[in-house]
């Protein structure tokens, strides 16, 4: 059934980002007011669509516009739909938003109807990437979100801002570049082997494209993601653009999961051959990106930084999931996204309110805190235990259900890979344990640490928020999983009978 | 000794090579500007030599218009080169080099 | 025949409005006058184009070849002249050079690129690049008591009268090799018989006539200097008009030749590999420009080597991709060039440096520039970005997916140096006092803006009309008559 409600969802802040500029530029009090409604108001549609959305069955809510975009030797077109591995994350983007907007509630003051406006013009981005099936379309969306990123990012970030946001759009712009390489020479294959130049995601599923051609456009493809994502050894600007980043545009640029849910629904399903070829080596990636990230996490004295290579090492949990072509390690990883999302979410969030206060972020100036901030050092350990994966809580099950499939995979055949990975798990608890030892326990040595107040009303909302979000997967999961339950599955057989079949052919 | 299209061409090229070298090597403003004057009459001497030989009047009428144009460039060139010259004292070109990076 | 001033009215009305001008001017000396006059000149040959956009044919005993393309073209030409005229005036007034001549010329100068791109003839296409040349000569030296425009002027002279002294031999030598002028009987020369050695040497003169219009590589170094000495608007012209004009001319003379180039292997290698130079040496050179005039002198070189790639692909989505280039080029460019003017004329402000914090004091004009940066940079949702996309799509259906991939890797180079004007603007504070600038010139630049952004997220209409626009320059030997 053709319906535009998923488009207008889609659509819905970047209509509504405009009105913001018949605000008087002085005020940020209604804008954020406004931002806020409006965010509300597209999560209230997401939210539809999730209730609406029928787990059993494949793509919904399609609606395609603009036939014959790019002209008539061309079918790339307008197209976008939800299927269960985008449903979760679609809604999940949406949730994000209003606590984005909460959570730099007091911190932009200046230019705050433009901070709104590239945030609103971002969660479009977003929401549109998640559902796009088209490759020129999700191309579109996928480049434009670096334009809000790197305003939000230049303008609203810290001290090292211009060069933190120079630096992440020539690394992404330069990746998806190359991703669109790929593009082409994927629609030109789609041409030769009958029919026109197309990027309708589902004409191409149907292709059976040779492995050679596999093995290259695995790679034109992976790049972008890989960097984005980012997998050790392309992470080197992560650690720069989250240290400098406001608050709000990590958050949703960096932590929603766009880059390895792009990985499931291209790189796999498009080359399932070479993907599964290619699994020991990006499996082997994802592991050493779960320790060197778990090592490097170590020894960084600044919260921000550590945060950053934790989040590194979350990824390489995610990537393996994906990789290990288990439904239950699929299901894993896309619990993780949601769970990276909302705890190292939540740590930035709780670590830039602190810098708001304090002026700075590193370790070495903290301790006793959880004296004169209770609130603070409670959500602070929650969300470190989360990040831990301690049962229970979100991060729990997701690596449960990753490393326990990731062992019983076939594709890798060995369970070495998992075993690694759950020498993660416990350099996890290795770098965060001291992290929340070195902030709150001990005495208050300083007198600025003294000093600091406890959180307010607005931020204890916004945490319990997401504690409670992440509380609410632990216990309950499958709430969530069926969502994605019959789609992942489907990824599953899907690769497993393409990668098969093409053995067979050989 | 009768002469022939190749007498004429050859003559054409080694003009418009002479017209080449010297815009390549020499250095002022005025000179320049004859030798690419010298290079498009070596083009003219080429189209009337082909139209001459093909029996053919296309040639010799691009020819009219190469003259014709020939004779605006001189005249917005000459132009420029007084225009610098009443500004710089000089049209050596070396000598002229404000505009770099 | 009637129907051949009807089919060329557009030239026809053009041609005669610059006479007009000139009367005009002769006899009131009016400047503003002028100007109103000269735009309403280039709205009504636009207009005019628009409304015979569907005629097609050669007029004039086979001179002149019209159809989709070249009417499209010329609303090119136009919407250039247009936009340059209207934004030369306070330019040209702080500058105290404020002369009706001004725009006298530059109407000139369009006439002759409506006459190369309609050109079905060599006398044709050599009047009509000397037209528009002479033209824009006189545009580059029209401050003549500065003596940077000066030497910029003679710059371009030397260099463009060199240019044109290789094509016209090329010509010759052609004209030698197969006894004719006329484009397409030239084709059937060539066909009929084969293309001699004579043939490739003139032919390889003429192209290298072509490359140094557009500034490809290795034939670039006057553009930087040109530009920088010029006035501001009328390097936005060069950059724009004129180089659309000597595409539009390549892609007639190519498609021309089309069953010749096809096979052969050395043309395709040889335009590939200026394609390939032409990108990386002018993205290379613009990062150390600190100028922003010669940082957008060099960004044109490397434009013009996005577009090359078009011509290498020799394919028809390449060359429609090309045009819908030429198309957003021409807005985004002189809306950049123009946005420097504003800021050049009073205070002298040329660095990138020099922009800081301007979003605090001009939002709006900050914000335009920021679209006509990044859509120079080519990033999606702008309308730079498609036509990066058309012609690296032609380059990797022609199998050249090396030189799209060099492309995209070149162009990533380039979001460095365009985003560098952005990082000044937004991310720095002001030093100094406040840019001042008038309030509508920013609604002009935010206009310009808005129609890059529309060209990139609703192109289909204009690629359907290039696409149609070219299959009359693809058949030039099968002409109904």
């Amino acid at each position: 059934m053709e319906s535009s409600v998923l488009s207008l969802v889609i659509f819905l802040p970047f209509l509504l980002s405009f009105p913001l500029f018949s605000f008087n530029r002085a005020q940020h009090g209604t804008a954020r007011w406004y931002a806020l409604l409006s965010s509300l108001l597209v999560f209230a549609g997401a939210l539809y669509l999730a209730l609406q959305f029928n787990p059993s069955s494949g793509f919904q809510f399609e609606h395609t516009a603009l036939q014959n975009w790019l002209g008539d030797s061309m079918d790339v077109k307008y197209s976008v739909a939800l299927d269960g591995t985008s449903m979760l994350l679609f809604a999940f983007a949406a949730f994000m938003f209003p606590v984005v907007v909460l959570g730099s509630w007091e911190r932009v003051t200046t230019n705050a109807r433009e901070y709104y406006f590239f945030l609103l013009m971002l969660e479009t981005c977003i929401l549109g990437i998640f559902s796009a099936v088209d490759l020129f379309l999700y191309y579109m969306f996928w480049e434009a979100m670096l334009i809000p990123m790197y305003f939000l990012i230049g303008v609203w970030g810290g001290n090292g801002r211009g060069d933190a946001a120079t630096k992440f759009f020539i690394y992404m712009l330069t990746a998806s570049l190359v991703m669109l390489i790929g593009i082409l020479s994927l629609g030109y294959i789609s041409r030769e082997m009958g029919g026109t130049f197309t990027t309708d995601y589902h004409k191409l599923l149907q292709l059976e494209l040779p492995l050679s051609v596999q093995n290259i456009l695995f790679w034109l493809f992976g790049l972008s993601f890989f960097v984005k994502a980012p997998l050790f050894p392309l992470h080197t600007w992560a650690a720069d653009v989250y240290s400098e980043s406001p608050t709000g545009a990590v958050l949703t640029g960096v932590l929603l999961k766009m880059a390895t849910y792009a990985l499931i629904r291209f790189n796999v399903m498009l080359f399932p051959t070479a993907s599964a070829n290619f699994a020991p080596l990006v499996c082997t990636l994802a592991v050493v990106a779960i320790i060197y990230g778990a090592l490097v996490a170590m020894s960084q004295p600044n919260a921000k930084r550590l945060l950053a290579f934790s989040s590194v090492s979350h990824l390489g949990f995610i990537v393996l999931g994906i990789f290990s072509f288990t439904q239950e390690a699929l299901q894993g990883a896309m619990i993780l996204m949601v769970n990276s999302g909302l705890t190292t979410g939540l740590l930035l969030m709780l670590v830039g309110w602190l810098e708001e206060r304090r002026g700075d972020v590193r370790l070495s100036e903290f301790g006793g805190l959880k004296k004169n901030m209770p609130m603070f050092s409670a959500a602070f350990l929650i969300a470190t235990f989360a990040s831990i994966g301690l049962p229970g809580l979100s991060g729990f099950i997701g690596e449960f259900l990753t490393l326990s499939g990731a062992f019983k995979s076939t594709t890798l055949q060995t369970g070495l890979y998992a075993m690694l990975a759950a020498l993660g798990v416990i350099l996890s608890a290795a770098y965060m344990l001291p992290m929340v030892q070195k902030i709150f326990t001990g005495e208050l040595t300083s007198e600025r640490n003294a000093a600091l107040s406890d959180l307010t009303p607005r931020e204890i909302l916004v945490a319990a928020l997401l504690v409670a979000m992440i509380i609410w997967i632990g216990v309950a999961p499958n709430s969530f999983l069926k969502l994605s339950e019959t789609s992942s599955q489907a990824v599953i057989e899907f690769v497993t009978q393409k990668s098969a079949s093409q053995a067979l052919a050989k | 000794m009768q002469l022939e299209l190749n007498h004429y061409l050859w003559l054409s090229a080694f003009m418009f090579t002479v017209g080449v070298v010297g815009v390549l090597v020499r250095r002022n403003a005025i000179v320049i500007f004859m030798c690419i004057e010298l290079m498009l009459n070596a083009v003219n001497l080429s189209f009337i030599a082909f139209s001459h030989f093909m029996r053919d009047i296309q040639g010799q009428l691009m020819v009219f218009f190469v003259m014709t144009v020939a004779a605006a460039e001189a005249a917005v060139g000459l132009a420029i080169v007084i225009a610098l010259f009443r500004n710089k004292q000089t049209v050596n070109i070396d000598e002229i080099n404000i505009l770099k990076g | 025949m009637p129907n051949d001033y009807l089919l060329s009215l557009p030239i026809l009305a053009a041609a005669g409005w610059s006479v007009l001008l000139i009367i005009l001017e002769a006899m009131l000396s009016r400047a503003a006058l002028t100007r109103v006059f000269a735009m309403l000149g280039f709205a009504l040959v636009g207009g005019l184009s628009v409304i015979g956009f569907p005629l097609q044919g050669l007029a004039f005993s086979e001179m002149l070849r019209i159809g989709g393309f070249q009417h499209f073209a010329n609303i090119i030409f136009c919407l250039s002249g247009l936009l340059v005229v209207a934004l030369s005036e306070k330019y040209l007034d702080d500058e105290n050079v404020h002369y009706g001549e001004y725009y006298i010329v530059a109407f000139i100068s369009v006439v002759g690129m409506m006459l190369l791109a309609a050109a079905a003839n060599m006398a044709i296409l050599f009047i009509g690049l000397e037209m528009m040349s002479i033209a824009l000569y006189v545009l580059a030296g029209l401050m003549r008591r500065d003596v940077r425009s000066n030497e910029a002027a003679m710059k371009y002279f030397l260099l463009g009268a060199f240019a044109s002294g290789l094509l016209l031999y090329g010509i010759s030598l052609i004209y030698g090799a197969t006894g004719e002028l006329a484009l397409h009987k030239i084709a059937i020369a060539i066909q009929t018989g084969s293309a001699s050695m004579l043939f490739w040497i003139g032919f390889g003169l003429l192209i290298t006539g072509f490359l140094f219009k557009i500034s490809a590589v290795p034939f670039h170094q006057w553009t930087p200097d040109v530009y920088d000495g010029s006035p501001t608007p009328a390097a936005a012209f060069m950059s724009t008009g004129a180089k659309a004009a000597a595409f539009s001319a390549l892609i007639v003379v190519v498609t021309n030749f089309s069953t010749l180039l096809q096979n052969s292997p050395t043309w395709s290698l040889v335009i590939s590999s200026i394609a390939l130079a032409t990108m990386v040496v002018g993205n290379i050179a613009a990062l150390a420009q600190e100028n922003l005039k010669r940082m957008l002198a060099y960004s044109s070189v490397a434009h013009a080597g996005y577009m090359l790639v078009g011509i290498a692909a020799a394919t028809p989505d390449g060359y429609s991709g090309i045009m819908f280039y030429t198309l957003v080029y021409t807005l985004m460019n002189i809306g950049a060039f123009g946005v420097v003017a504003l800021l050049e004329s009073k205070e002298n402000l040329l660095l990138a440096s020099d922009y800081a914090g301007l979003f605090k004091h001009r939002p709006m004009l900050a914000g335009a520039m920021a679209v006509f940066m990044l859509s120079l940079a080519g990033v999606p949702p702008l309308g730079g970005f498609i036509g990066k996309y058309k012609v690296f799509a032609a380059a990797v259906d022609a199998k050249l997916t090396w030189l799209a991939l060099a492309g995209v890797l070149a162009s990533a180079v380039s979001a460095y140096y365009y985003l560098r004007v952005v990082y000044f603007m937004f991310m720095r504070d002001p030093v100094g006092e406040a840019i001042s600038a008038p309030a509508t010139s920013s609604l002009a630049f935010a206009l310009i803006a808005v129609a890059v952004v529309l060209l990139g997220v609703f192109p289909t209409e204009i690629l359907r009309i290039t696409d149609a626009a070219l299959k009359f320059a693809q058949l030039p030997t099968q002409t109904g008559f």
